[in-house]
């Protein structure tokens, strides 16, 4: 198991386009990867279950990954949490 | 590979859609009617009718806006072993469906997926923030 903790960096949080491209990324990888906050944990492959998490700008998201290539998928997923989901460079 | 077709009042389902692209910055493949308000619905039929027989290999979901409406109405006499009609989708719903599309799913489990999603996609969000607290 790999597990990495991110902040959420964009402004508009874990909003629609950006649950979609993170559930999109997660689905490119084989492991079963999961979204911690608080005491929710979600799969990160499902676009709404992302969306129930309702997490804000400031808020932190562990990531958890399990199976054959979970480093990458924690590392790729981390990777978007600090490009800011793309929206603001 | 699951075909679907949007049928609403007006152009809420081409909008509907459109949004849907736009969130997950792909085309969708769903084809959509607007319900022109002014018609009796045979034009719709025919359109209906045209969409199944292209499609005919496959299985089909027709979405509709709400039961007992027009577009639902019309869609109804067309449910088969390969054609299910579900009404009151919304944008959880819809991206339920398109996560699923392409999978290798029976439509029979895929609709109740879909209705599950919708369903859980209206929230009451004081009393779903409340719970969290």
């Amino acid at each position: 198991m790999t597990e990495k903790t991110l902040i959420i960096l964009n402004k508009l949080g874990l909003h629609a386009r950006a649950a979609a491209k993170l559930s999109h990324l997660a689905n490119m990888y084989n492991s079963d990867i999961y979204l911690i906050y608080n005491e929710d944990k979600i799969n990160a492959k499902s676009l709404l279950g992302i969306l129930t998490l309702a997490a804000s700008v400031g808020n932190e998201i562990t990531v958890q990954a399990i199976g054959n290539d979970e480093k990458a998928a924690v590392a790729a997923l981390g990777d978007l949490f600090t490009q800011k989901f793309d929206e603001e460079n | 590979m699951i075909k679907s077709l949007i049928i609403t009042h007006g152009n809420l389902g081409g909008e509907m859609v459109q949004v849907a692209e736009k969130i997950l910055e792909k085309k969708l493949d769903i084809e959509n009617i607007s319900f022109d308000w002014k018609g009796d619905g045979t034009e719709m039929v025919s359109q209906i009718e045209r969409f199944i027989r292209k499609n005919q290999e496959h299985d089909i979901i027709i979405f509709t806006d709400m039961f007992g409406g027009s577009p639902a109405n019309v869609s109804t006499p067309f449910i088969g072993s390969k054609i299910e009609v579900v009404s009151g989708i919304n944008l959880p719903g819809l991206l339920k469906f398109v996560s699923y599309q392409s999978q290798k799913i029976k439509l029979k489990d895929l609709v109740k997926i879909i209705e599950r999603g919708a369903i859980e996609g209206i929230t009451i969000i004081s009393e779903y923030l409340g719970e969290k607290k």
